[in-house]
């Protein structure tokens, strides 16, 4: 029964961030479970998503029309795309149990485009399934620091 | 020295300069005769549920504080302690019956009141406290859960100076069998390098959507992408409107059965057969068969409430002015009261889809907005080009002026609005009249 060591849990947290930072998103839908959502609550720690709003609450049909259009070559906001490279920390593994896992990581997310640069802080938590021999995710929870704040574009994947 | 800027050569029937968006001293002026002298959108009354519940803001540039007193009356207070200066308040929401200034401790009430004064004897005895209450708005008035404020107290009641647009805000509130929305579900905040104005112009811009929102569409699904490009195509059966006052919409609404759908799933996403029979049928009992149909059919707006709301698919937007080349836009969703949860869950799924810093929308919109501000920058084209529409518009037997939704008819009743508030009277010319066209 395969339980998640923290090395296992960054290998592919770091896998995911290095993914996302070459914008190799068909690459990143691999990553995800069936029944994954990507979720980024707005106006702070995000209660209820059925209850408030969220910047993003996507499943994984949102998520393929979501990176349908960022390679469609029409996504206005992300043409020219987001530079971006993250960077994760502090990972912690809150819950570990058989083939099922949550990870708690803190990161840091430079991202330049159009000759403007932005830094954006938070945490992520994962919940990771494992699916036929491989660890998949099955939610990608997304608080960034600055959620109630006015921002300009968050058209890449965080 | 700069020659004086003619405000009114810059703002023409079919054309404006590109100055309005770029100097700074029209932008002053703009704070000053449309922002701080009439009416303007504050918010929405159940974001203020309790008593003592707040929310500060900007009237203009200014910072204010939206309140409930322990009355249950709306207080419009600006933020500005009267001894030294400072804001009495610094939470964006809370809670509080009084403010208090930390600086030097003077406290306040609801009502804007200075109800304390540490140390008072150090004060002679003239000292009158009634003298020092917060500034007020000088008017607050509500439409259908809407509040407005004016800082000027010579300006028309507010159901007056929405008018015509009152139709288009009571199908909006009307999809609520119990009449009633409420703003409670967070906000959205993003911003732009670049004027305000551009904002309130492309929310009822309906020649823009196929090209700008083609991914969005596209990825909707083939059928249902197609349908809503349908509704901004050139031979679309769907209008543009002047509603006077500065006030416009898109009337998206469809003339005939066979494009409703599309239109309603945007609005309220995807919800089971039977909360949707449910929510029909509550709505039925309330409003009858016609007027339901009535605001069902009508339910996708784009409508714009002059100078700094627009209410789009479901919710209530702010465009707030931060500086001439830096916008900040609030957009308040809205869940019906009375309605099954899911009809709520799914409004919210279809406004993330497309609105926010990260929808799949909007930010192609504000992309648009930086790209403008950038090309402006370039000296000899001087104008932006307003006509489309002009020669086939008609008025309707409102009094509306309608053109075809891909026409900048209303931009051109934001821009006839401006002029009467920016321009000094006596530079004016009486407005051209409309053509006399027959009513369709």
């Amino acid at each position: 029964m395969p339980i998640l060591s923290r090395s296992d849990a960054e290998d592919v947290l770091y896998r995911e961030a290095r993914i996302l930072d070459e914008r190799r998103y068909r690459d990143w839908l691999e990553m995800l479970a069936d029944d994954a959502t990507y979720w980024i609550p707005c106006n702070g720690e995000g209660s209820d998503p059925n209850r408030e709003i969220s910047l993003v609450f996507d499943d994984l049909k949102r998520l393929r029309d979501r990176v349908e259009r960022l390679e469609s070559g029409l996504a206005h906001a992300q043409s020219p795309p987001s530079a971006t490279r993250r960077l994760i920390s502090n990972v912690h593994i809150d819950d570990a149990s058989d083939n099922a896992a949550a990870i708690w990581s803190g990161f840091i997310l430079y991202e330049l485009r159009h000759g403007r640069e932005r830094v954006f802080a938070g945490r992520y938590e994962h919940r990771l399934q494992l699916v036929e021999g491989q660890w998949k995710i099955r939610r990608k929870k997304v608080v960034l620091v600055n959620n109630d704040e006015v921002i300009d574009n968050l058209t890449f994947i965080v | 020295m700069k020659s004086k800027l003619k405000l009114e050569e810059l703002v023409q029937d079919t054309r404006v300069s590109r100055k309005i968006y770029l100097e700074n001293e029209i932008f002053m002026l703009e704070m000053e005769r449309i922002f701080e002298s009439n009416w303007v959108f504050l918010g929405h009354e159940s974001e203020l549920a309790a008593p003592g519940d707040f929310k500060t803001l900007t009237i203009g540039t200014q910072p204010a504080i939206m309140t409930r007193d322990e009355h249950g009356d709306i207080q419009v207070l600006m933020n500005r302690c009267m001894h030294r200066g400072s804001t009495v308040c610094q939470q964006e929401r809370g809670n509080s019956p009084t403010f208090r200034c930390w600086y030097h401790g003077w406290t306040y009430n609801s009502k804007g009141e200075l109800i304390g004064v540490p140390y008072a004897d150090g004060y002679g005895a003239g000292f009158d406290r009634r003298k020092f209450s917060l500034l007020k708005a000088a008017r607050v008035e509500k439409y259908r859960g809407l509040v407005f404020a004016s800082l000027e107290a010579d300006v028309e009641r507010l159901t007056e100076y929405l008018g015509n647009a009152k139709y288009y805000i009571d199908l909006f509130m009307d999809l609520s069998p119990l009449g009633e929305v409420e703003a409670r579900a967070g906000e959205h905040k993003y911003g732009y390098d670049g004027n305000w104005k551009f904002q309130q112009e492309n929310g009822v811009d309906g020649y823009h959507p196929n090209f700008v929102h083609q991914a969005y569409f596209e990825a909707q699904g083939k059928e249902l992408g197609r349908k809503v490009m349908g509704l901004f195509t050139g031979n679309s059966e769907c209008d543009s409107k002047d509603l006077a006052n500065g006030h416009s919409i898109l009337d998206m609404t469809i003339k005939n059965r066979h494009g409703t759908r599309p239109v309603r799933n945007m609005l309220r996403g995807s919800t089971s057969q039977s909360s949707g029979a449910a929510y029909v049928a509550s709505m039925t009992q309330r409003y009858g068969e016609a007027r339901t149909a009535e605001i069902l059919g009508a339910s996708n707006v784009n409508l714009a409430i002059f100078p700094n709301l627009l209410i789009i698919g479901i919710q209530l937007r702010k465009t707030i002015p931060v500086s001439v080349t830096r916008t900040a836009v609030h957009l308040l969703p809205t869940t019906l009261k009375g309605v099954p949860d899911e009809i709520n869950v799914a409004r919210l799924r279809a406004h993330e889809s497309f609105y926010g810093s990260a929808g799949g929308g909007a930010p192609d919109d504000v992309e648009m907005f930086n790209r403008c501000s950038e090309g402006l920058r370039v000296k000899g084209a001087e104008w932006l080009e307003l006509s489309r529409g002009i020669e086939r518009e008609h008025r309707d037997e409102e009094g509306n002026i309608v053109g075809h939704i891909t026409d900048e008819t209303p931009q051109r009743a934001f821009y006839r609005r401006w002029r009467a508030l920016m321009c000094d009277a006596a530079a004016l010319q009486p407005a051209k009249p409309l053509r006399a066209v027959p009513s369709l």
